[in-house]
C-alpha cells in the first residue's frame, strides 16, 4: 500500500527543549495509526505539526492524498486542510453563536470554494454549493447521531456532543486522513462504544485515521499499528501486540508514570 | 406573498422598510437632511457591526473610509468626471484603501488594531490638511450637483432616497454575506481562529476581506455625503465619527443587522436631541462637543452592564418575541466571556 503521509526526522523545540524530536513515520492509505504515550510525550504536538498549526524546526512532512506527494510542511494550516487533512482537537473548539448545523458546514470550507463576491450577489452556483454543503452537514450529523440537534445552538450541547460535533465537522470536510486527538477522553463507556463504532465504520469506509489515546486497549481495538511516543521520540512501532510486548515501551510507561501504567492494564 | 407575511421577521422588515420610504415626504423638510445623516450612519454602521460582531475585530477609525469615499467622489467630480462614476467610484477607492493598509494592520489584534485604525485616521486627517490639491483645511469647495442618466439630485428629499436605496443594498449584501461560506468563515474565526484554519478558513484573507468590506460601505456612504453636502474638509469626519459609529454598534449590538439599523437611530435622534440642548442660550461654546462626548462614554458603559447583547437583542428578549432561552445563553455567553477577554 502506498504511503498518505511520510514524517521524515522531524522536531520542534519550546524554548530549548525538544517537545519532539526526530520523529519519522509513515502512515499507509487506509491504515488507522495509534500514537500513545505518556502525557507530555509530545503527542499533540506531533498532530499540530502535521495539521500546520505548529511549523516544523528541522524535518520534512510529506502528504499524498490521491496519486502525486508533495511536501505540506510549509504550507498554512489552511492550505493543509485544503489539500484534506482535517483534526479534531483534544479540547473542543465549536464556534460560538452558531447553531451545530452552522459548525459543521464550516467544515466544508476545506473542499469548497465560493468567496464573498459570490455570496454577496447570491450567483446561482452559489446557491447551488450552498446546498450541497447543508446536505453533507447534514449527513455528517447524521452519522455522528446528532441530527436532532442540527437547529440547536452548538453551546447547548452536552460536552460529549460536543466533541461528536467536533467530529461530524472534520468528516464534512470529507478528509483523506483525518488526526483525532484523544477523542475518547471524558467520555461516558456508552459514549466510548459508539464513538469506537463509529472509528471503525470510517476505517472500513478506507479513510486514513490518527489516533491519540491514553486508553491502550481502546487503540488496540481500532489501530491498524501503533507509535509509542515518549519525551519527544519514538521509542517504538508496530502493530498493537508488537508494541505490548516491547520491553521500552514498558519501561517508558512503568518506569516514570504509575497512572500510565494503570492505564496500560485497564480495559476501556 | 402571503407566505412571506406569515413569517414575524419579514413582516417587520416590510414594516420598517414601508415607514423608512415614506420618511422623506412625511419630516418637517428641516428634519430631511438629519433622516440622510442617519441613513448614512446606518450604512457604515451596518459595515462595522459586521467586522466587529461577525469577523470579531474592533475599528476605532471606521470614519477614515468614509472620508476616503467623500474625498474620492469630491476630487474625481471636481475634476470633471461624471458625478455618478464618481459616486461608484467612492466605494471601491475605500475598498482598496482598505486592502492595502489592512495588510500591516490586521497583524494586531483587540486594542492594538483598534489603536492602529484611529492612528490610521488621524494621519489622514492631518495630511488632508496639508495638500494643496485636497483643498488643505478648506477642504474642496464646488462639488457638482450629482447627476444619474438625467435625473440632477437637488433637494434633500432626492438625496433620503439616495441614502435608502444604498442601505438597503448595504443591508442586502450584509445579510447574504452572514448566510453563505464566507459568512460562516469570518463567524467561525471570531470565536476560535485555530479551529477556524483547521476547517480551511484563511483567516488572514477573510480578516482583510471583511475590513474591506466594511470600508467599502462607509466609502459608499462617504460618496453620497460628499454631493449631499457639496464640500467635504477635515473638518467633516473628526475621529468623534468614528467613537459614535461604535457606540451604535454597540447600542444597538454587535452582529445583528437589525441593532445597526436601530443603534444608527436612536443615537442620531439622541445626538440630535444633545445639540438641541448643548445650543441652547446660555450654554457654553463647548456644551454640545462635552455633551456628545460625555454621552457616548455613559452610552457604551450603561450598554455593556445592562445590555451586552444590544438594543435589539435586549428588547426582542424582554418582550419574547424572538429570542429563546437556548439562544439566548448562547449570547450572553458569548458577551461575557467577550467582555472578560477584553477587561
Amino acid at each position: 500500500m502506498s504511503a498518505v503521509l511520510t514524517v521524515d526526522s522531524i522536531s520542534r523545540a519550546f524554548g530549548g527543549v525538544y517537545a519532539v524530536r526526530d520523529v519519522g513515520l509513515t502512515v499507509a492509505a487506509g491504515e488507522t495509526r495509534g500514537v500513545i504515550g505518556p502525557n507530555g510525550a509530545g503527542k499533540s504536538t506531533l498532530f499540530n505539526l502535521i495539521s500546520g498549526h505548529l511549523a516544523a524546526d528541522h524535518g520534512t512532512i510529506r502528504y499524498r492524498p490521491n496519486g502525486e506527494e508533495r511536501r505540506i510542511d510549509r504550507l498554512s494550516a489552511h492550505a493543509r486542510a485544503r489539500l484534506g487533512i482535517a483534526i479534531v482537537f483534544q479540547s473542543a473548539r465549536l464556534f460560538h453563536g452558531m447553531t451545530a448545523l452552522e459548525n459543521v458546514m464550516v467544515g466544508a470550507h476545506a473542499r469548497t470554494r465560493h468567496g464573498f463576491l459570490a455570496a454577496a450577489l447570491r450567483l446561482p452556483r452559489h446557491r447551488r454549493e450552498e446546498a450541497g454543503i447543508k446536505a453533507d452537514a447534514l449527513a455528517a450529523l447524521d452519522r455522528v447521531g446528532l441530527r436532532d440537534w442540527a437547529g440547536r445552538p452548538a453551546d447547548a450541547l452536552p460536552l460529549g456532543q460536543q466533541r461528536s460535533l467536533q467530529l461530524a465537522r472534520a468528516l464534512c470536510a470529507q478528509p483523506h486522513l483525518l488526526l483525532l486527538d484523544e477523542p475518547a477522553s471524558g467520555l461516558r463507556a456508552g459514549e466510548r462504544e459508539a464513538l469506537a463504532q463509529l472509528i471503525e465504520s470510517l476505517r472500513a469506509d478506507g479513510l486514513t485515521m490518527m489516533l491519540i489515546e491514553h486508553d491502550v486497549t481502546f487503540v488496540s481495538r481500532l489501530a491498524d499499528r501503533v507509535s509509542v511516543l515518549d519525551l519527544g521520540r519514538l521509542i517504538a512501532e508496530g502493530t498493537p501486540e508488537q508494541v505490548r510486548a516491547d520491553a521500552s515501551v514498558v519501561a517508558a510507561y512503568l518506569g516514570r508514570e504509575t497512572t500510565g501504567a494503570a492505564g496500560w492494564e485497564a480495559t476501556g | 406573498m402571503s407566505h412571506l407575511l406569515r413569517s414575524p421577521g419579514t413582516l417587520a422588515a416590510l414594516v420598517v422598510a414601508a415607514v423608512a420610504a415614506a420618511m422623506p415626504v412625511l419630516l418637517p423638510p428641516s428634519q430631511v437632511p438629519v433622516y440622510v445623516l442617519l441613513l448614512l450612519a446606518a450604512i457604515v454602521v451596518t459595515g462595522l457591526s459586521l467586522l466587529m460582531g461577525y469577523g470579531g475585530q474592533v475599528s476605532l477609525g471606521q470614519a477614515s473610509f468614509y472620508m476616503i469615499g467623500g474625498y474620492s467622489a469630491a476630487l474625481l467630480a471636481v475634476h470633471g468626471l461624471p458625478t455618478w462614476v464618481a459616486l461608484l467610484a467612492a466605494p471601491v477607492i475605500a475598498t482598496a484603501a482598505a486592502a492595502l493598509i489592512g495588510v500591516p494592520l490586521l497583524r494586531l489584534r483587540g486594542h492594538h488594531l483598534a489603536f492602529a485604525t484611529l492612528a490610521v485616521q488621524l494621519i489622514l486627517l492631518s495630511l488632508a490638511g496639508r495638500q494643496e490639491w485636497a483643498g488643505g483645511d478648506i477642504g474642496l469647495q464646488g462639488i457638482p450637483q450629482l447627476e444619474v442618466a438625467g435625473y440632477e439630485f437637488a433637494d434633500d428629499v432626492s438625496y433620503a432616497y439616495l441614502a435608502l436605496a444604498a442601505l438597503a443594498v448595504v443591508v442586502l449584501i450584509a445579510r447574504n454575506v452572514v448566510d453563505s461560506r464566507p459568512g460562516r468563515g469570518l463567524r467561525a474565526l471570531a470565536t476560535s481562529e485555530v479551529a477556524a484554519e483547521s476547517s480551511g478558513v484563511p483567516v488572514a484573507g477573510y480578516k482583510l476581506a471583511v475590513f474591506s468590506l466594511s470600508a467599502g460601505f462607509a466609502g459608499l456612504a462617504g460618496g453620497v455625503y460628499a454631493f449631499f453636502i457639496g464640500y467635504v474638509a477635515p473638518g467633516s469626519f473628526p475621529v468623534l465619527l468614528s467613537f459614535e459609529y461604535v457606540v451604535m454598534v454597540v447600542v444597538g449590538g454587535t452582529g445583528t443587522i437589525w441593532g445597526a439599523l436601530a443603534g444608527a437611530t436612536v443615537i442620531t435622534l439622541l445626538l440630535q436631541l444633545l445639540n438641541n440642548i448643548g445650543t441652547m442660550e446660555g450654554m457654553p461654546a463647548a456644551a454640545p462637543s462635552v455633551l456628545s462626548y460625555a454621552v457616548y462614554g455613559l452610552l457604551l458603559v450603561l450598554a455593556m452592564l445592562f445590555m451586552p447583547q444590544g438594543l435589539v437583542r435586549g428588547l426582542a428578549f424582554s418582550s419574547r418575541l424572538e429570542v429563546r432561552w437556548g439562544t439566548w445563553k448562547t449570547i450572553s455567553s458569548r458577551s461575557a466571556k467577550r467582555r472578560r477577554s477584553s477587561a
